[in-house]
């Protein structure tokens, strides 16, 4: 039993490996669509960097036909080593594992608020169907959807901290704190600044870091929201029809008990879903969100490095978020067998 | 029955997790609100609790006007409360690239290298002068050399100061001044700032030929600098005008690491075998750490995010006062602003286009205090220009050329080599209104490369104005009038993001094309990888770009400009030998008056070519919090110079 | 005998269902707000031309701009919505820029239903390897977030309005692919269609005549709706500085000119509140209605909670 499990997770684990190839051939080919200078121009910052292009050019290989190219960098990657990050002047695998734990740590939070808000929503616009409280909830969570996301991050940046006077900060840390986290005798053993505060029982760092989570937290719940309550509404609603339900409340059980113990959790399997899909758009980059509030997590790193053409970040960044894409719906099937023991993992 | 357990399990994880984080943040809120948000809200309370327990008596008499007035003088005042007072933040937008100081060629590695690694000798500050004059240019002080003699016009001797420990522990050697300059020579990579000390030392611009391979012997690199005893001595390949070797030396490709710390690195050991493959590497041997002199050591680095200084306690001279500095890369305007009018940010980057949003907010002059806690001052004096040039043989192959033919639907590739359209581009340009809308009046007009602030400026240089009436002149006059006749169409360029570039694009399209419906110029973004790569393959008829001074000598700014291999002249395939020998023999020659007469006569000889059109000479703006005392400002400068700053009233 | 005029009119099922569904949308009320909201778009972008007339009718997505400077200009007389970041035209920009967004999201949808329904019916009738192929090519689109997917291709592709188009189309059919393959493995479970090909009817026969009718219609809603969604996705490349050309009719690039104008000097916060609320109130009305009323169908076609 246990075997059967181990054997289908790594299964369902190596499929990351034809999505991983697909990803490298084809960003490797797009950037075929650039000129060699153009490539350069990631070297170049300044015309004063200019004078010598066929130099960079020549010293990073950008006009070497493809299939050497994608074979060296292939050859690195097989030695564990991801390439040089030019935007951000680091190893691709130390930038990864910067910039993770930042976009871990709103995940953490921003995730299972919107998901439980999400759930509790839904249900009440379900159960309430085409009345006020329905409409009401839909409406707001559809002008939050609705809403372009830097638009309202920068509102909520002038609201809570341009005019309460700094209430609720930009950036991770306040400087006070950063300085104690810097300085030797805070450990960081996670790089989640909230976590890490607890587990070395520093109660106002947690606050501060918590402070400065709340308005992207908010951003990512606001915009998020309406999807996942949308999902839970609907297959609460369908939920509510099946015949189990019916017959349930037939009987006489009253409403609340039939909603937790028999739609609830029938209800739960496509939200599972979504809520997978959620976590992994999150952790992989919350690009705007980062930038507005200065809070630069992995979504931050990778538009930058599209947009300055920095390949070796580019595919180190594809690697995670195809690892991660394979993980979280392994995590998601799980799950369902998990909710609805009828399901069969093969 | 396990269903149901297991859906409760679910649901009470679920609700755990929210509680926490629901708890969290209403603690946060409420420790917040606890925490007094403005410092002024402090001092009242207190106030009135002390006043409070004054006997009744005297409260009911005395004390309730007292209370008022007390309150009032507290909020007006802006108070001794300094926020972080030991740390100054820097909120910025440029990425720190490298922390190796032969390696970085940008601003934002350069501030942060300056501040922790020393060179032998600095531009002099003068405490006599406002803060925006202070930092000199063209004079020098002492730092990791006590004295320095010119023995001949080509060497030059400094003697090491003694006593001098780095941040690692190391003791300052004069062997580490000599590893010093020889690793960064030995090093020059492309595009790298090298060649400032190749130029002066071995006469070449590279150490490398056109293909790449090696070009100079590692006799060469050895010889240019040599200890002797407690001196180094620097010889020179030819004559160099002296205050502009000091110029380059002074600089932060100019900082002396500590050898020994430097191989431990991984660096070139020094040894002549080795050092090819030193030369030209892909990345940096230095990159993240430093083992400097200067007054700050650095803490941390975190590319793209920030990097802390903490102060140096065993510093050749008194500690700087500030404990610590924290620079952070804020790309978003707003946030950069809200943390400077919250007092987050001591300093901000404010780009020229949104001045208009702290006008009123801030008060001008670095003495004032201001009710807001803001204060600037602008006109400060940059040692950059910004230009557009001609292109004499564009690419056949450019897209930017419409037909390539003089047919009134593109034009020739050797459409600029008429002189006539090259002046009468630069007459149709409103260079008021662009120096007005574009930098909203703060910024010089040139006439020549050498602008103000360089030795050999001449104020009374010949420039091209704003006139209609000859620019069509001019117009009619090109091509034998075929261009009046038939005229033509042509795409202009710009990189995305730069509003300068933009106006001036704009503004030169509006008026060509008042000038004859025939003349049509479209105006076009595009992002800097292209932009680059059209300029570098030719396929720019116009292309606007800026310099900016590595050393603020006039042969920094003629060489790029008009030299045939220059950056510049080279995009556009320019070429004129008297020109280049011109240049040359201003480059090497060690009398100022010779070198005075030659720079006049190259200014002419630019006006009548009228090969590129300088329009504008940036004057900068430095905002910053009123409490940040000691800033002061050099157009040479990388950045801000923490050493003389502190934070207080 | 009945006749065929009366036959259809009462009982084809298909016109019969969407006729309830029109009644299902019309007691509705956020449907029919959102009805109102994307015909009063449909109308302004029709009207364009008259509305805000263009001065270079080559070019009418050119944004006019009055001067150079930086600082936007309040409204006046002559820019009835007043000037955004650059002296461009916010009136001229929204009206236009309603255009521009139905023509990417008609664009896009119509694209992405192309891709997505040929590769979609082709892996889900074919199966095996050209199936599991099609399915790891989706995989690799959904291992990326959308936005940071439509920036690589939008990067790869140059700055113009198709490059966004198409950067945004190859992120958005997988979805229908795959929802379609579900449909359609569903389908061919059924009888008639097992029936047709017993008696020799040819795949493209059965794609075309059986399968697709039942799977495809909620598809076409499914994907109409997703035009809110898609004119966000082009605005949100636009402000990463990866969308269409400064100075073209958008309100991606109305809101981005703005983005450092939301807040005026610290005495007058709201200096500048035409910048970015006028452009802002465009695109969150445009997206709402879309999304109000995809909500509401979402309801009605989904055939478990359809009749309930």
């Amino acid at each position: 039993m246990s075997g059967d499990l181990r054997s289908y997770i790594i299964r369902r684990l190596l499929m990351v490996i034809p999505v991983l190839f697909g990803v490298s051939i084809l960003i490797f080919s797009v950037v075929q669509l650039f000129n060699p200078i153009e490539r350069a121009a990631l070297f170049i910052r300044s015309e004063r960097e200019a004078a010598n292009v066929e130099g960079i050019i020549r010293k990073y290989g950008l006009d070497q036909p493809i299939h050497i190219q994608y074979f060296t960098w292939l050859s690195e990657v097989l030695r564990g080593n991801l390439g040089w990050s030019k935007v951000v002047s680091k190893p691709v695998l130390d930038a990864l594992v910067t910039f993770l734990p930042a976009t871990a740590e709103l995940t953490l939070y921003a995730a299972p608020i919107t998901i439980l808000l999400g759930i509790y929503l839904g249900k009440k616009a379900a159960v309430h169907k085409d009345k006020a409280i329905d409409h009401a909830t839909r409406t707001l969570a559809i002008i939050g959807w609705s809403m372009p996301t830097f638009w309202l991050a920068i509102m909520l940046l002038a609201i809570f901290y341009g005019y309460f006077g700094g209430l609720f900060p930009p950036d991770r840390l306040s400087v006070e704190a950063s300085i104690y986290v810097q300085s030797g005798k805070f450990i960081r053993y996670t790089g989640i600044n909230t976590i890490d505060a607890l587990l070395n029982g520093q109660l106002w760092i947690f606050v501060d870091a918590l402070r400065h989570l709340v308005l992207p937290t908010l951003t990512l719940v606001v915009v998020q929201v309406a999807l996942l309550m949308r999902v839970m509404r609907s297959s609460m609603l369908e939920a509510l029809g099946q015949g189990y339900v019916v017959a349930a409340r037939a009987k006489g059980l009253d409403l609340k008990t039939v909603i937790d113990k028999h739609a609830g959790r029938n209800a739960m399997i496509p939200v599972a879903t979504l809520s997978g899909l959620l976590v992994s758009g999150m952790l992989s980059g919350v690009v705007i969100t980062e930038t507005v509030f200065n809070y630069k997590g992995v979504g931050w790193w990778f538009v930058r490095a599209a947009s300055q053409l920095d390949i070796p970040s580019v595919l180190g960044f594809s690697i995670f978020a195809a690892v991660l894409f394979v993980i979280t719906n392994l995590v998601v099937d799980l799950l369902y067998a998990y909710i609805d023991p009828r399901i069969r993992l093969t | 029955m396990s269903k149901r357990r297991g859906i409760g399990r679910v649901t009470l994880a679920l609700a755990i997790v929210l509680v926490l984080v629901i708890a969290g943040f209403s603690y946060a809120l409420f420790s917040f609100s606890q925490q007094a948000p403005s410092p002024t809200i402090v001092q009242t309370q207190t106030i009135v609790t002390t006043i409070s327990q004054i006997p009744t008596t005297i409260v009911q008499t005395v004390t309730t006007p007292q209370i008022t007035t007390m309150v009032q003088t507290v909020v007006t005042t802006p108070g001794p409360q300094v926020k972080n007072p030991n740390t100054l933040v820097i909120a910025t937008i440029g990425d720190v690239e490298s922390l190796d100081p032969a390696w970085a060629y940008d601003t934002a590695s350069a501030e942060a290298i300056f501040n922790v690694y020393e060179p032998l000798i600095f531009f002099k500050i003068d405490p006599s002068l406002p803060a925006e004059k202070r930092g000199l240019t063209g004079e020098f002080e002492p730092r990791l050399a006590t004295e320095w003699v010119w023995d001949d016009p080509r060497t030059v001797r400094f003697k090491i100061r003694e006593n001098v420990v780095f941040h690692c522990g190391d003791t300052l050697t004069p062997e580490d001044v000599e590893y010093s300059f020889e690793r960064a020579m030995v090093q020059d990579r492309d595009g790298g700032p090298v060649w400032l000390l190749l130029e002066p030392l071995l006469g070449v611009s590279s150490t490398r030929d056109d293909e790449g391979n090696i070009a100079v012997s590692f006799d060469d690199i050895d010889k240019a600098v040599e200890v002797d005893g407690q001196w180094v001595v620097f010889h020179l390949a030819h004559e160099f005008p002296p205050t502009a070797f000091l110029q380059i030396i002074a600089q932060s490709w100019g900082s002396i690491v500590s050898k020994e710390w430097a191989i431990e690195q991984g660096d070139w050991p020094g040894t002549a075998e080795t050092w090819q493959q030193y030369n030209n590497p892909e990345t940096p041997p230095l990159q993240n750490k430093m083992c400097g002199t200067g007054p700050f050591k650095l803490e941390s680095w975190e590319p793209g995010v920030q990097y802390v200084l903490v102060r140096n306690d065993n510093y050749w001279r008194p500690p700087a006062k500030l404990e610590r500095v924290i620079v952070k890369v804020v790309d978003e305007w707003t946030t950069r602003k809200f943390m400077l009018l919250s007092g987050d940010a001591d300093m901000v980057v404010v780009p020229r286009q949104f001045v208009p949003e702290l006008e009123g907010t801030a008060c001008e002059g670095l003495t004032s205090t201001c009710p807001t806690g803001i204060r600037f001052v602008k006109d400060l004096p940059s040692l950059s220009v910004d230009a557009f040039f001609f292109t004499l043989d564009i690419s056949t192959d450019s897209e930017y050329i419409g037909s390539g033919q003089l047919d009134g639907n593109g034009i020739p590739p050797n459409f600029f080599e008429d002189p006539d359209l090259r002046k009468a581009f630069a007459y149709a340009f409103d260079y008021e209104t662009y120096i007005k809308d574009a930098w909203l009046g703060e910024a010089i007009r040139p006439c020549s490369p050498i602008v103000q602030g360089l030795a050999f400026f001449d104020p009374q240089a010949k420039c091209y104005t704003f006139n209609l009436d000859l620019a069509r002149e001019h117009f009619q006059k090109a091509w034998n009038g075929q261009v009046w006749e038939k005229g033509f169409q042509l795409v202009l360029l710009y990189n995305t993001g730069n509003v300068a570039r933009q106006t001036a694009a704009e503004i030169i399209k509006k008026n060509v094309e008042s000038i004859n419906p025939k003349f049509k110029i479209e105006v076009r973004n595009v992002d800097w990888p292209v932009f680059l790569r059209s300029m570098i393959q030719r396929k720019l008829p116009i292309f606007f770009i800026g310099w900016l001074a590595d050393y603020p000598d006039p042969h920094n700014f003629y060489q790029p400009f008009f030299h045939s291999s220059g950056t510049f002249a080279q995009w556009q395939g320019y070429s004129n030998p008297q020109v280049d020998e011109l240049i040359e023999t201003a480059a090497k020659s060690t009398d100022p008056a010779e070198r005075q007469r030659i720079y006049r006569q190259l200014d002419s000889i630019y006006y009548e070519e009228a090969i590129s059109i300088p329009i504008d000479q940036p004057s900068g703006r430095h905002y910053e919090r009123d409490w940040v005392q000691g800033w002061h400002y050099n157009p040479i400068y990388p950045g801000t110079y923490f050493y003389t700053i502190w934070k207080g009233y | 005998m009945v006749m065929p005029y009366l036959s259809s009119r009462k009982f084809e099922p298909r016109l019969r269902e969407i006729r309830f569904t029109v009644k299902r949308l019309r007691s509705s009320p956020l449907s029919l707000a959102g009805i109102t909201i994307i015909a009063a778009f449909a109308i302004i972008a029709v009207l364009a031309p008259v509305l805000a007339p263009p001065a270079d009718p080559s070019r009418p997505f050119n944004i006019p701009r009055d001067g150079f400077s930086s600082e936007p200009r309040p409204p006046s007389r002559e820019h009835i919505f007043g000037t955004t970041e650059g002296q461009y035209d916010i009136y001229y920009g929204v009206i236009w820029g309603s255009r521009t967004a139905f023509v990417i999201g008609i664009v896009v949808v119509g694209a992405s239903l192309l891709l997505g329904i040929s590769a979609g019916s082709i892996s889900g009738y074919y199966g095996g390897r050209i199936d599991n192929i099609i399915m790891r090519i989706t995989d690799i689109v959904f291992a990326f977030p959308g936005l940071i997917l439509a920036v690589a291709f939008a990067v790869a592709l140059g700055r113009s309005m198709e490059s966004v188009m198409l950067a945004i189309t190859l992120v958005s059919w997988p979805t229908y692919a795959r929802i379609l393959r579900g449909d359609i493995l569903q389908v061919k479970q059924e009888t008639y269609v097992e029936a047709s090909k017993t008696l020799g009817g040819s795949d493209y026969w059965i794609i075309t005549r059986h399968i697709l009718p039942n799977a495809i219609y909620p598809l076409f809603i499914v994907a109409t709706l997703d035009i809110g969604s898609i004119v966000l996705l082009a605005a949100a490349l636009s402000f990463l500085g990866i969308g269409v050309p400064l100075g073209y009719a958008d309100w991606g690039q109305l809101i981005n000119l703005a983005r450092n104008w939301v807040v005026g000097p610290p005495h007058d916060p709201l200096k500048y509140w035409y910048t970015w609320a006028i452009p802002g109130a465009f695109i969150l009305l445009f997206v709402l209605g879309w999304n109000l009323l995809g909500d509401a169908f979402r309801d009605i076609l989904d055939p478990k909670i359809r009749r309930r």
